[in-house]
């Protein structure tokens, strides 16, 4: 549990910060420490962004996967797919509705979609484990994704707390535990398959990745925007 | 055409009727479009294109239908203009991303419609971005040369700056001539620097880009550049290092080349040759043997006055014919000192050609010697050859001047051997010998070899000589002093320059019978013969004259026996110059050795 040791840690020292710094330019170390490394919420954002790409290439791996094994055809002639479960979500589906959405908003939608598929991907990994279409190498890029999405997670909490510590959104953001309950029911009430998950996981991973974009660009745009 | 059959006739007639009748009248339903493919150059918009297939003859409309994912309603394409011909374009209302686009192009005529096959997009997984734009190319310098410095902008449609669309650059470089592309990826910046490109070539640029997941756009049209001439540096710099090594290297073998002999005498030194202090090798080289003996010669050396009792000469001369014995006299201090070098040669530990050391030896010796002085004194002049060169050869010397000449010789000879006397003459009466290897026997009157027996008129004469072989304690007994006989003593008068030894006899021989046939015994060897290139041949077998009369008698013609010739002795130490030419002594028929051997074995059999 070092992590959570660390993001403690880190919290504490966020909250001894003087409030009146300005943001993200010269971050100070509490208690005078020489040796203690505050990254500042440009690199927070960076590593967040990172996190998410990576995400978002092993999904469509696993995709591509997917559909080499399963459905050779490609437009998916009589395939029916159900909705994917995160679509009761609101997301922003273009750039203007993405940028007329608040920090807030967007924070949570994030938080939303990651919360929604820490779940699933567990319950992905076990079902292709115990299948024997897959090889192991499928099924562990599936347990990868479970865990990733989790660390994503807890990486997009650390930037929303920053950015509630500097004050560039309000405290306002209630994503983080209330979206727990949702379960992957499709509205038949039947589980979703292997590949619907993936399918819709892929898109969803690529959703998370453009919010992050567009949130950095938006409260840290000198960097690389 | 008897063989058509009649029933089909009209059915062909028919039918090429029709089909001459009916070509601007045969009308179908129209053939299936494609939808060819989709792109959405900023991921805010995107276009389709269909493919009309065959339009059966009639005007054909083609009319694009979508639908949405979850949902069952059917949209028209909202604008088939903007993109040009068989294309629909989706403007920003229409396109919502994340969704799946279900499209159909139906083609319609009046024949009927045929619908094509359905296509699923989803626009974010479309992006084709347009191409970068502004690209400018230019050289710049650095201290290693001239490189490429290509920049550009973003396409203008894709929006990177709010983080919307996040696009990596690709360029690639080559030579106008040539074919194939170098290609970099600059990644997310918008410059990039080329290196090592050749000099006064002429390069054309070329860039794209690519959405994180995506397309690539295509490439921009070709931007041209000439490299300038240059040298490159590094290149430069080793050529300078090689002229100034190679100017170096130049340099050495040069100075080597000149001084090679110094160069040489450094790496292998020259061993050094032996050397006798005072001994001067450039008065061997002029040929004069008597200056270098006499560079020899120290005065006062050794420090006993009683150099005399150094000096015993005994020759005994046979005067019988058949014995005569030949002995090849030298120059007598050439000889000793040859026999000296003689007896340096061959055998380890054995004397150097040191004459001073040798002259130590013996002289320690030979000072204690009393009774010597008597018997020299009775022979007196029993003496070889002078040392001196040639001075008084020429004249039958006084008893006084080889006396003289006795006086200059003990640096020259060697010491005697004491010890061999000192077992035949315990009386301490012991006579010191002068090693000379060989002796002619020389009558002085006459020189001619004719004559040579009427010198030795009286009988028991022989003449024996002290060899030096190798060893200078050793005694090589040339003659063997027969009991039996009366021997006489002659005494050397002088040497001609010829190197002939000539011989006087001595008044008082009997005394010294005794000596002498004391001395004949074991250590000394008789001289068998001597062969026509001036070589001693020994006899080792101590039986007696009687060999050597055999022997005369075998070979009366050949052998002049009684003939010696003092041979030049080399001068140097060198063992090659060994005139003694033992080794050619080799044992002929009845030939024997002394007894004791005194001639050296390994000089005689090798």
């Amino acid at each position: 549990m070092s992590r959570n040791q660390k993001q403690a840690v880190l919290f504490v020292a966020l909250l001894c910060l003087d409030l009146r710094t300005h943001v993200g330019s010269a971050p100070i170390c509490p208690h005078g420490h020489t040796g203690c490394h505050i990254l500042s919420l440009a690199d927070l954002f960076d590593r967040v962004i990172q996190h998410s790409a990576r995400l978002h290439g092993l999904s469509s791996d696993l995709h591509s996967e997917f559909e080499h094994f399963f459905l050779p055809s490609k437009n998916h002639i009589g395939r029916v797919y159900r909705k994917c479960h995160t679509s009761s979500i609101l997301t922003p589906n273009g750039k203007e509705n993405a940028q007329k959405l608040a920090r807030e908003e967007l924070t949570e939608v994030i938080l939303k979609l990651l919360t929604a598929w820490r779940d699933p991907l567990s319950q992905l990994h076990q079902s292709m484990a115990h299948q024997q279409d897959f090889n192991s190498f499928s099924s562990n890029k599936a347990l990868e994704l479970s865990d990733m999405v989790h660390e994503l997670r807890k990486g997009v909490e650390k930037v929303t707390e920053k950015m509630q510590l500097l004050g560039m959104i309000s405290n306002s953001v209630n994503g983080l535990s209330s979206s727990e309950a949702l379960l992957p029911a499709s509205e038949s009430g039947e589980a979703m398959s292997d590949y619907e998950l993936v399918y819709c996981f892929r898109r969803d991973s690529d959703k998370v990745q453009n919010y992050l974009k567009i949130l950095k660009c938006r409260i840290v745009p000198e960097h690389g925007c | 055409m008897m063989w058509i059959d009649s029933g089909t006739m009209p059915l062909l007639t028919l039918s090429v009727f029709f089909l001459l009748l009916s070509p601007a009248t045969s009308t179908s339903a129209p053939g299936r479009p494609r939808v060819t493919s989709c792109r959405s150059p900023e991921k805010e918009t995107f276009t389709c294109w269909w493919e009309p297939g065959d339009d059966g003859g009639l005007p054909t409309t083609y009319a694009l239908y979508y639908c949405l994912e979850g949902s069952e309603t059917v949209y028209e394409c909202p604008d088939y203009k903007t993109a040009g011909k068989n294309s629909c374009f989706f403007s920003k209302n229409d396109t919502s991303l994340w969704i799946n686009y279900n499209i159909s192009v139906v083609a319609t005529n009046a024949e009927g419609k045929s619908v094509s096959e359905p296509v699923e997009v989803d626009v974010v997984y479309i992006v084709q971005p347009k191409t970068p734009e502004s690209v400018m190319v230019s050289v710049l310098e650095d201290d290693h040369g001239p490189y490429l410095r290509v920049s550009w902008d973003k396409p203008r449609s894709a929006d990177t700056r709010s983080g919307w669309i996040t696009l990596v650059y690709q360029l690639r470089v080559k030579q106008v001539k040539e074919e194939n592309w170098e290609e970099y990826d600059a990644g997310m910046q918008k410059y990039y620097n080329v290196f090592s490109l050749h000099s006064g070539k002429e390069y054309m640029v070329q860039v794209r880009c690519k959405p994180d997941h995506g397309f690539w756009s295509e490439w921009t049209t070709p931007a041209y550049i000439q490299m300038p001439d240059f040298i490159p540096r590094e290149r430069s710099m080793w050529i300078m290092v090689a002229v100034f090594s190679a100017f170096i290297l130049l340099i050495f073998a040069w100075t080597m080349n000149v001084k090679r002999s110094s160069v040489k005498h450094y790496l292998l030194p020259p061993i050094p040759g032996p050397k006798i202090r005072g001994f001067d090798q450039q008065l061997l080289k002029s040929g004069k043997s008597e200056e270098v003996f006499n560079a020899l010669v120290i005065q006062g050396f050794p420090p006993t006055t009683n150099y005399e009792d150094l000096l015993v000469e005994y020759l005994e001369v046979y005067d019988d014919v058949k014995q005569e014995l030949v002995l090849n006299g030298k120059n007598l201090p050439e000889g000793l000192l040859k026999s000296k070098t003689m007896s340096s040669d061959n055998d380890s530990g054995r004397g150097s050609c040191d004459s001073r050391t040798l002259l130590m030896e013996k002289c320690a010796e030979g000072v204690e010697e009393s009774g010597m002085e008597q018997e020299l004194s009775q022979f007196g002049e029993s003496s070889w050859a002078s040392s001196d060169s040639g001075e008084d050869r020429e004249n039958p010397a006084s008893p006084r001047q080889e006396d003289r000449k006795v006086q200059t010789w003990p640096p020259v000879f060697s010491s005697p051997q004491p010890h061999h006397f000192q077992q035949q003459q315990p009386g301490g009466t012991r006579a010191s010998y002068h090693s000379v290897p060989e002796i002619s026997c020389r009558s002085p009157p006459g020189h001619s070899s004719g004559g040579q027996q009427n010198r030795f008129s009286k009988p028991g004469f022989y003449q024996y000589t002290q060899m030096h072989s190798m060893d200078s304690i050793e005694h090589k007994h040339v003659a063997q002093v027969p009991q039996s006989q009366s021997a006489e003593y002659v005494e050397v008068q002088t040497v001609d320059p010829e190197n002939i030894l000539l011989l006087r006899p001595l008044a008082n021989a009997e005394g010294h019978d005794p000596e002498l046939s004391d001395f004949a015994g074991e250590d000394y060897s008789k001289v068998r013969d001597v062969t026509s290139d001036n070589i001693l041949l020994l006899q080792r077998d101590l039986s007696g004259p009687q060999y050597v009369r055999d022997y005369c008698q075998d070979q009366s013609g050949q052998v002049d026996p009684c003939f010696m010739q003092l041979q030049q002795v080399e001068q140097t130490c060198k063992p090659t110059n060994v005139h003694l030419h033992l080794p050619s002594l080799m044992l002929q028929d009845g030939m024997r050795l002394a007894g004791n051997g005194y001639v050296d074995s390994t000089i005689m059999m090798s």
